[in-house]
C-alpha cells in the first residue's frame, strides 16, 4: 500500500467517524432582534444552523406565523474549516433572516422552526414576543425629531428607525444641506410603502421660502422603485424634485410637504386614504466668501459658467445691421444670471437688446443658456472692434471666484455698393402691447338707477289703454245705433193714440160742461194731428178738396173720406160761429171721429 | 265721447298705482344699496370731494385707502360707471379678483358702452383661475348686442306712439280724414320698432339682474343647499354665474358652459343690487 493510499483510507476513516457523528453535532438557534415590537413595527427572527457537513446542505423550513406577517427572508451559507488536537472539521453555517411585522397587539408567538438534515429533523424552542400598540411603542423609544443632518447623499440614509414605525410615510431630502448663496441644492420628495398605493392626492408642496426654486422632475404618475431597506422591501415613489438656490445666508428651514396617500383600486377594492407628512429640513446657507470678493462681482453669478461671443455676418456695408451674440452657458442658476454689457462702440449704432434663456437638467443639475442678441449698424467703414467683455463668477466646486472673459471681435465694414440704401429697415424700437390695466376716471357722473318703464305697474295699462279706448268708442258707436229710433216712425206709431188721447180731452170737456168752442178745436186737433203723424198731411194748409184727394190717393174708403172732412166742417161751423150746445149730437160728433180713426188705421179694408 | 275716453284713462291709471309690483327674483334687503340711498342722498360737492380724496390715494399708490373711500361713496348711494371702474381697478391692483370683476361688472350695467371698463373686466378675466370648458361666445355675443340698447327711450317711444297711433286710428274712424290712416299707419310702425328696441333692453335686463360674479376665493359648488352634499366643482374669484335659485343661505348658480351647483350665498355677489333694478328686497 503506497503512502497515498494509506492516507485516503485515513480520510475515508475520518469522514465516517465524522458522519456517524454528525447527528449529534447538527447546532439549530433561532434568535430575535427583540422581545418587544411595535404593531406596525418590524420584527428581525435569525435562524443559525450548523451541520457538519461541507457538501450537504441542512432544509430550514419555517412554520406558518399565525401571529405575524411574513415581509422578508434572505438565507446565507458558509463553511467553516477547524484544525483541533490534529484533526480537520468542516461546519456548514446556514443563517436565515427574516423580517416578520406583528398581526395584532398582546402576546405572540414565533412557532418552532424546523430543520432536516440527513433523514433527521430538529426543530427549535417556540419564541414569545410582546407586541405593543403603536402610540405605546413610541413612548418607549422615545419620540426623537430626525437629525437635520441625517442624509446627506443618500436619501433613505437614517431612516431604519422610522421604517420600524411606519409602513407609509412620506420622506424630503435634500442632497445638499450646506450650499453656498446661488448654488444648487436639489430637494427631493419620496413616498415610501410597503403596501400598494393606487395614487396620490392634494400634494402639498412647501414654498420654499428663501429659495430660488425651479422644478426639475414632477413625474405626472407614480413609478414605482423597490429599494430594500435593512432587508425590508419599500415601493419608492418619487412625487417631486427642485433644483433650489439660496438667497440668503444663514439657516433656512423648509416646511414639510403634504400628501394624502390612496390605497386600494376601484369599487372592488375597498379604496382608503391617509395623509402623510414629510420631515422639515434645515439648511445652513453658506455665504459667498467676502475677502477675494471681486468688486465687480453679482450675486446672481454663481455657478460654473463659460462665455462668448459672435457676430454675424463679419463682413459688412455700411448701415447693413449685423447681429451681435453674448451665450453664457453652463451650470447653475440661469434666469439670476447677470451677463456683462456692450458698452458704446466707436463706429456702431446698438439697439436694444433681446435675452432668451434656455434651461434643461442634466444629472439632476440645472443647466442653461442666457442669449443676448443685439443689433449692431455699421456707421463708418473699416476694421472695427467689438471688445471683449468679462464677468466675475462664483464658482461651488472649485469654492472660488472665477473671472470668466470672450475674445475681442473684427467687423469689416466696406463701402455701401453704389444704388444700395445705406440702411435698412429696422424693427419698431417702441413696441405698445395692448392690453393692461387702463387709467382711472376722474370725473365722477352719476347715473339714474331707476327702474326701467317697463317694470313700473303703470307701464302695460298706459298701453293698453289707446286701444282699450277706441274698443271703447266703436262699441258705444253701435250702441247707439242699435237703440236709435226714428222720431217720424214714432210719432207715425203712437198718431192714433195721441188722436184718441185727444178725442178723451174733449169727452172730459163734455163732462166739465165746457163744450163750446174748445170742445170742437180739440176734436179738429185730434183728427188733423193724426193726419200729421199718421198719413203725413197737413190739413191746415189745404182745402177741403186737397185733403180729400190726399187721402183718397193713399187708398182710403170714399166714405170715410167724406166722413172725416164732414166732422172737420162741421168743427169749423161750431168752433167760429157758436150756438146752443147740443151734448147729443157732441157725442155722436166724438164717435163719429172713433170711427174715423178706426177706419184711417186700416186703409186697405176701407178701400176694399 | 271724450269723457268716456277720459274716465277710461283715469280708471286704468288708478288701478296701477294700486297694483301690487311684479317681483320675479326676491333679493336680501341687506345688500340693497337703493334703500340706503332713500335714506339718506348725498351732498353732491362731497362726493365730489370724496371721489377726488380716493382718485388722489390710487394715484399714489395707497390702494386700501381709494378702496375704502370709493366703498364710502358706494355706501352713500352714489350710483357711477366711473366709481364702480375705479374702484374694480383698486381691487384689481389689490389683487382681489373676485371684486374687481364684480365692480367692473357693475360699471358696464349702468354703462354698457363704458370702454374702460370692459379693458379692465378683460384684464381681470385674463388672470382667472376658471377656465370653463365649451363656453359659448354667442352668450357674450348676445349680452353685447343687447346690452347698449336703449330701453328706456324705447319703452317712451313706444308708449306715446302706440297711443298716438291708435288715437288716430279711431279719429279716422270717426271723422275720416285724408291724413289719419297715413299719420296712424307711421305711428304703429315706430310702435313696431320701439317695441322691439324695448323687448331686447327687457331681455337683457331679466338676464342681467340674475348675473353674479363669486367674490370668494374659492369655493366648494355643492349637489344641494347643505355642507353636507357632495361636491360637484369648484370655482373661483371673479367667475360670472347666473343665479337660479336660492335657499338656506345657498345660491344655485349656473356656469356659462352649463356647470349647475349649490355655493353659499355670501359667496357670490348679484351684479345688479335690487335697488338699481328698481326692485325692493
Amino acid at each position: 500500500m503506497s503512502r497515498r493510499t494509506g492516507s485516503a483510507v485515513l480520510l475515508f476513516v475520518g469522514l465516517c467517524a465524522a458522519g456517524a457523528r454528525a447527528a449529534d453535532d447538527v447546532q439549530i438557534h433561532a434568535s430575535t432582534d427583540a422581545d418587544e415590537v411595535a404593531v406596525d413595527g418590524t420584527l428581525n427572527l435569525q435562524v443559525l444552523v450548523t451541520v457538519p457537513s461541507a457538501s450537504q446542505g441542512a432544509d430550514v423550513q419555517l412554520p406558518d406565523f399565525k401571529d405575524f406577517d411574513l415581509v422578508g427572508r434572505s438565507q446565507s451559507e458558509q463553511t467553516t474549516i477547524e484544525f483541533s488536537n490534529g484533526a480537520q472539521n468542516i461546519y456548514r453555517r446556514i443563517v436565515t433572516n427574516v423580517a416578520l411585522t406583528p398581526r395584532h397587539e398582546g402576546s405572540a408567538t414565533i412557532e418552532p422552526v424546523r430543520v432536516s438534515y440527513r433523514g433527521r429533523s430538529y426543530q427549535t424552542q417556540p419564541i414569545n414576543v410582546r407586541v405593543l400598540g403603536a402610540a405605546q411603542a413610541q413612548r418607549r423609544r422615545g419620540a426623537t425629531p430626525p437629525s437635520p443632518r441625517e442624509s446627506e447623499d443618500d436619501p433613505f440614509q437614517g431612516m431604519a428607525t422610522q421604517i420600524g414605525a411606519r409602513d407609509l410615510m412620506l420622506r424630503a431630502t435634500v442632497d445638499n444641506k450646506v450650499p453656498y448663496v446661488g448654488e444648487q441644492a436639489t430637494y427631493s420628495l419620496y413616498l415610501l410603502a410597503r403596501g400598494g398605493v393606487s395614487g396620490i392626492d392634494k400634494l402639498q408642496v412647501p414654498k420654499f421660502d428663501g429659495f430660488w426654486s425651479e422644478a426639475l422632475e414632477e413625474p405626472q404618475q407614480l413609478v414605482n422603485e423597490p429599494r430594500i431597506i435593512d432587508g425590508i422591501p419599500y415601493s419608492s415613489f418619487l412625487l417631486r424634485k427642485r433644483a433650489l438656490f439660496p438667497l440668503r445666508p444663514g439657516k433656512v428651514e423648509i416646511e414639510p410637504a403634504e400628501v394624502d396617500v390612496l390605497s386600494g383600486f376601484g369599487m372592488l377594492f375597498s379604496r382608503s386614504s391617509a395623509h402623510r407628512a414629510s420631515q422639515p429640513i434645515i439648511i445652513d446657507v453658506q455665504p459667498l466668501p467676502v475677502a477675494t470678493r471681486p468688486p465687480a462681482f453679482d450675486l446672481g453669478n454663481v455657478g460654473s459658467w463659460t462665455l462668448s461671443t459672435s457676430v454675424e455676418p463679419l463682413t459688412v456695408s455700411v448701415g447693413q445691421p449685423v447681429t451681435f451674440k453674448l451665450v453664457a452657458q453652463g451650470r447653475g442658476n440661469v434666469r439670476d444670471l447677470r451677463l456683462p454689457r456692450l458698452g458704446q462702440v466707436p463706429g456702431l449704432r446698438a439697439y436694444d437688446a433681446t435675452t432668451t434663456d434656455k434651461k434643461s437638467v442634466e444629472k439632476g443639475q440645472l443647466v442653461g443658456t442666457r442669449t443676448i442678441e443685439q443689433l449692431l449698424v455699421p456707421e463708418r467703414t473699416g476694421d472695427l472692434e467689438i471688445p471683449s467683455l468679462s464677468m466675475d463668477i462664483f464658482d461651488p466646486a472649485q469654492r472660488a471666484y472665477r473671472t470668466i472673459r470672450t475674445e475681442p471681435v473684427r467687423l469689416l465694414v466696406h463701402a455701401a455698393e453704389p444704388g444700395t440704401a445705406a440702411t435698412v429697415a429696422l424693427p419698431a424700437q417702441n413696441l405698445l402691447a395692448a392690453g393692461g390695466l387702463r387709467p382711472i376716471r376722474l370725473r365722477l357722473r352719476e347715473t339714474a338707477t331707476s327702474a326701467p318703464p317697463w317694470t313700473e305697474a303703470w307701464f302695460w295699462p298706459a298701453l293698453a289703454a289707446g286701444p282699450f279706448a277706441v274698443a271703447i268708442l266703436i262699441a258705444s258707436g253701435r250702441a247707439r245705433r242699435l237703440f236709435w229710433k226714428d222720431p217720424r216712425e214714432l210719432r207715425m206709431r203712437r198718431a192714433r193714440t195721441a188722436a184718441q188721447a185727444r178725442l178723451r180731452g174733449a169727452e172730459a170737456m163734455l163732462a166739465d160742461r165746457r163744450s163750446g168752442a174748445e170742445f170742437y178745436a180739440e176734436v179738429a186737433r185730434g183728427l188733423t194731428g193724426y193726419l200729421a203723424d199718421k198719413q203725413g198731411i197737413v190739413a191746415a194748409g189745404l182745402t177741403r178738396e186737397e185733403l180729400s184727394s190726399a187721402l183718397l190717393a193713399r187708398g182710403h174708403a170714399n166714405a170715410t173720406v167724406r166722413s172725416l172732412v164732414g166732422i172737420l166742417d162741421q168743427c169749423d161751423e161750431r168752433r167760429f160761429a157758436p150756438g146752443a150746445a147740443d151734448e147729443r149730437a157732441q157725442r155722436s160728433l166724438l164717435a163719429d171721429g172713433e170711427r174715423i180713426l178706426a177706419e184711417l188705421d186700416r186703409p186697405g179694408k176701407d178701400a176694399a | 265721447m271724450r269723457r268716456i275716453f277720459l274716465a277710461v284713462l283715469l280708471a286704468a291709471g288708478a288701478a296701477a298705482a294700486q297694483a301690487p309690483r311684479a317681483d320675479p327674483l326676491r333679493f336680501p334687503a341687506d345688500i340693497d344699496p337703493g334703500a340706503r340711498r332713500k335714506d339718506a342722498a348725498p351732498d353732491g360737492a362731497r362726493s365730489s370731494a370724496l371721489f377726488d380724496g380716493a382718485n388722489a390715494a390710487y394715484l399714489a399708490g395707497d390702494l386700501p385707502r381709494a378702496g375704502a373711500s370709493y366703498e364710502a361713496l358706494l355706501q352713500e348711494g352714489v350710483a357711477s360707471a366711473e366709481l364702480e371702474t375705479n374702484l374694480g381697478a383698486t381691487y384689481l391692483r389689490e389683487g382681489k379678483r373676485g371684486l374687481a370683476a364684480l365692480h367692473l361688472e357693475r360699471a358696464l350695467f349702468l354703462e354698457p358702452g363704458d370702454d374702460d371698463a370692459r379693458a379692465d373686466l378683460l384684464e381681470t378675466r385674463r388672470a382667472a383661475v376658471d377656465r370653463l370648458e365649451g363656453e359659448t361666445e354667442g352668450r357674450e355675443a348676445f349680452s353685447r348686442v343687447l346690452s347698449p340698447l336703449p330701453g328706456r327711450a324705447g319703452s317712451i317711444v313706444l308708449l306715446v306712439a302706440w297711443t298716438l297711433a291708435w288715437g288716430l286710428l279711431a279719429a279716422h274712424l270717426f271723422k275720416p280724414a285724408r291724413l289719419f290712416l297715413p299719420l296712424s299707419l307711421a305711428a304703429f310702425a315706430l310702435s313696431l320698432v320701439a317695441a322691439l328696441v324695448t323687448a331686447g333692453a327687457a331681455t337683457w335686463h331679466s338676464v342681467a339682474l340674475r348675473r353674479a360674479v363669486v367674490v370668494a376665493q374659492a369655493t366648494p359648488a355643492r349637489e344641494g343647499p347643505s355642507e353636507r352634499t357632495a361636491t360637484h366643482f369648484e370655482v373661483h374669484e371673479g367667475t360670472l354665474v347666473r343665479i337660479e335659485d336660492e335657499e338656506a343661505g345657498f345660491r344655485r348658480i349656473k356656469l356659462a358652459n352649463g356647470l349647475v351647483g349649490w355655493v353659499p350665498a355670501a359667496a357670490v355677489e348679484l351684479v345688479v343690487p335690487p335697488g338699481w333694478a328698481g326692485q325692493s328686497g
